[in-house]
């Protein structure tokens, strides 16, 4: 094989590594049922580092008492969360480890236990509970936005409610879609 | 910089070659000007070094300067940079190496080519918001220097690469607390053959670094996360100490192969270290200080001992004393044997009881007919055999329902057998 042909087996694999990473993406946001969820009040410790903000879902902890399924979880352990629609915010209605049949009006959303705990600090009420949860990450979390503007969206103005639109696909994956400022699209993801 | 000791040291001795009749005159001014113009060892290595240097700020600048621009440009223009970016760096790299002829220029930009297909796995996950498992854009990016590595013969794309696995294992070990990450040893397996064919110096080093670094780990893993694994660092250790010994003694073999010569010492070098911090670590008391275990595992420990004791005295035995040798390796495989029943027994493991009773019967067999065999009448020899078959088997077979069965009522039972 001459270097030439080399070089350009490099760059075709290469290039195709990384177009693979956008075709699995735009898969996901195209193919996916449209699924809109609330974020959770932002823990006032969560960083925004640079540009990116830090999405903290109500889906993201999950009071395993209160939705049926399985029982058992430990950390990094796959999980498929099954959302029902709501208006507008889709609720957990069970957890398992492996993919459940999703009934008509459900989803199922693929995630990784990132911790479980015997207790919960509710947000609202600042007080802590002693209730089994877990907590999910989706690979959702993170929302790069444009230099600037994260810190507005860690601190919306008063009467200002963000929701995020995210699509999921058959496989469970999920990928962000929209930012919804009061319902409305603020950031909307294209190919180009 | 080596070429020029050379040469300050040729220039003190030649005088007196040139007086013992070594070398004649006219030939010391030869050899001289020879080696001088040979002198370029230090020059390809400024010119490598500050080739990597220079593609490590220049890879850093442009990331930094799309990185400080990024708001200001269409997700296509973002592609358009990214992709153009690494295009351009491995063209570049082609034209230097095949139609300028400056092989080490050339070897420089492939490596700016490699750190360019992982920055654009990471913005690339940026522009697209992908948060998904992060250890594997890191995989994907080693991956990405093994084929440049194995495809140009590039030395810094495969260090690049090595690197990068270590970096890849570390997430994994650390971040999603995989024990054993054994995919790390399939990567490591796959990188090794180019690295022993070209003799690459710099990538052995590394690649070393990472099998220690990766051993660490695990044992750190091993012994604090798991349940099976706690109060047993002491005999992981051993194991450990045995395995880098064995790198330090394939270092010393590799000595003897002419192929493998130039990178024998490095290999040596790691293994003692490795062994010596090993054993270093066996010298602390506090290791043994683990978790009560059962009388059984001590007998397993003195059989232990006295197979490695016999493995030693075998290697330095003389061909003479193989029947000696034999005997000895016997009673210890009959030993074994019924130790191993034992500890199917307490481990509830029909399947180790059932494997050292076939063991036990097949090497009696053989060790019968190959003791009687010459020394009895072969009608006697057949008919004692058969009856000791017939006698021994059954009395086998009794024994090995016996433990099998009382295995299942206690896993029946829920309880554990044998305390």
């Amino acid at each position: 094989m001459g270097t030439k042909l080399r070089i350009a087996v490099i760059i075709a694999l290469q290039t195709l590594a990384l177009l693979s990473m956008i075709a699995m993406r735009q898969w996901t946001l195209n193919t996916g049922t449209h699924v809109i969820l609330e974020t959770a009040p932002i823990d006032p410790r969560s960083l925004f580092s640079g540009d990116y903000v830090r999405l903290n879902y109500k889906i993201s902890n999950i009071r395993v008492g209160e939705v049926s399924g399985d029982r058992e979880f430990k950390r990094h352990d796959c999980v498929y969360v099954l959302l029902k629609e709501g208006d507008p915010y889709w609720q957990p209605v069970s957890v398992h480890h492996n993919k459940p049949t999703v009934p008509p009006g459900h989803v199922a959303i693929k995630g990784d236990v990132n911790y479980v705990n015997d207790f919960f600090w509710n947000q609202e009420t600042q007080k802590s509970e002693k209730v089994k949860h877990i907590n999910i990450r989706y690979g959702i979390e993170s929302y790069f936005v444009p230099e600037g503007e994260g810190r507005a969206l860690e601190r919306p103005k008063e009467g200002e409610k963000i929701t995020i639109l995210v699509a999921v696909d058959r496989y469970g994956n999920a990928g962000i879609k929209s930012l919804l400022v009061n319902g409305k699209d603020r950031y909307t993801e294209s190919l180009f | 910089m080596r070429n020029d000791r050379f040469l300050k040291r040729l220039k003190k001795e030649m005088p007196l070659w040139v007086e013992l009749g070594w070398v004649k005159d006219e030939g010391q001014k030869a050899i001289l000007d020879h080696v001088a113009s040979q002198g370029e060892g230090g020059a390809r290595y400024l010119t490598m070094a500050f080739s990597i240097l220079g593609v490590a700020l220049l890879g850093a600048g442009i990331i930094t300067f799309f990185a400080a621009n990024w708001s200001a440009m269409s997700k296509l223009s973002k592609l358009g940079v990214l992709f153009g970016s690494m295009w351009t760096a491995y063209i570049t790299a082609y034209y230097l190496i095949e139609e300028r002829g400056y092989p080490y220029l050339g070897q420089a930009i492939l490596l700016l080519g490699v750190v360019l297909f992982g920055s654009n796995i990471m913005l690339i996950a940026q522009i697209y918001h992908i948060d998904a498992h992060y250890p594997n854009g890191v995989l994907i990016w080693s991956l990405g220097g093994l084929l440049v590595a194995y495809l140009m013969g590039s030395q810094p794309a495969m260090v690049a690469s090595s690197g990068l696995a270590i970096l890849w294992t570390s997430m994994e070990s650390f971040g999603f607390e995989s024990a054993f990450h054994w995919p790390f040893l399939m990567l490591w397996a796959v990188s090794l053959p180019i690295i022993v064919w070209l003799q690459w110096k710099h990538a052995v080093h590394v690649a070393l670094a990472g099998l220690l670094i990766w051993s660490w780990q695990s044992f750190m893993h091993l012994t604090l996360y798991t349940d099976w694994a706690k109060g047993s660092a002491l005999y992981l250790m051993q194991i450990y100490f045995a395995v880098y010994l064995g790198l330090f003694v394939l270092g010393m073999v590799m000595d003897t192969y002419k192929e493998l010569e130039p990178l024998s010492s490095i290999v040596r070098r790691y293994g003692a270290f490795a062994a010596l911090a090993s054993f270093h670590s066996l010298t602390y008391p506090n290791l043994s200080a683990g978790a009560r275990r059962p009388s059984y595992l001590k007998w397993g420990q003195a059989l232990l001992g006295l197979v490695s004791v016999l493995l030693l005295v075998n290697i330095f035995a003389s061909a003479t004393s193989g029947g000696f040798m034999a005997i000895l390796f016997n009673l210890i495989f009959f030993a074994g044997l019924v130790w191993l029943i034992y500890a199917g027994m307490h481990g509830e493991d029909r399947g180790i009881v059932n494997m050292a009773f076939f063991f036990f019967a097949v090497t009696a067999l053989a060790r019968y007919f190959d003791t009687f065999w010459s020394l009895m009448n072969r009608s006697f020899f057949f008919m004692a055999g058969g009856a000791l078959l017939i006698g021994g088997g059954y009395y086998m077979e009794k024994q090995r329902r016996r433990i099998t069965q009382k295995i299942m009522e206690s896993r029946k039972a829920g309880g554990e057998y044998g305390n």
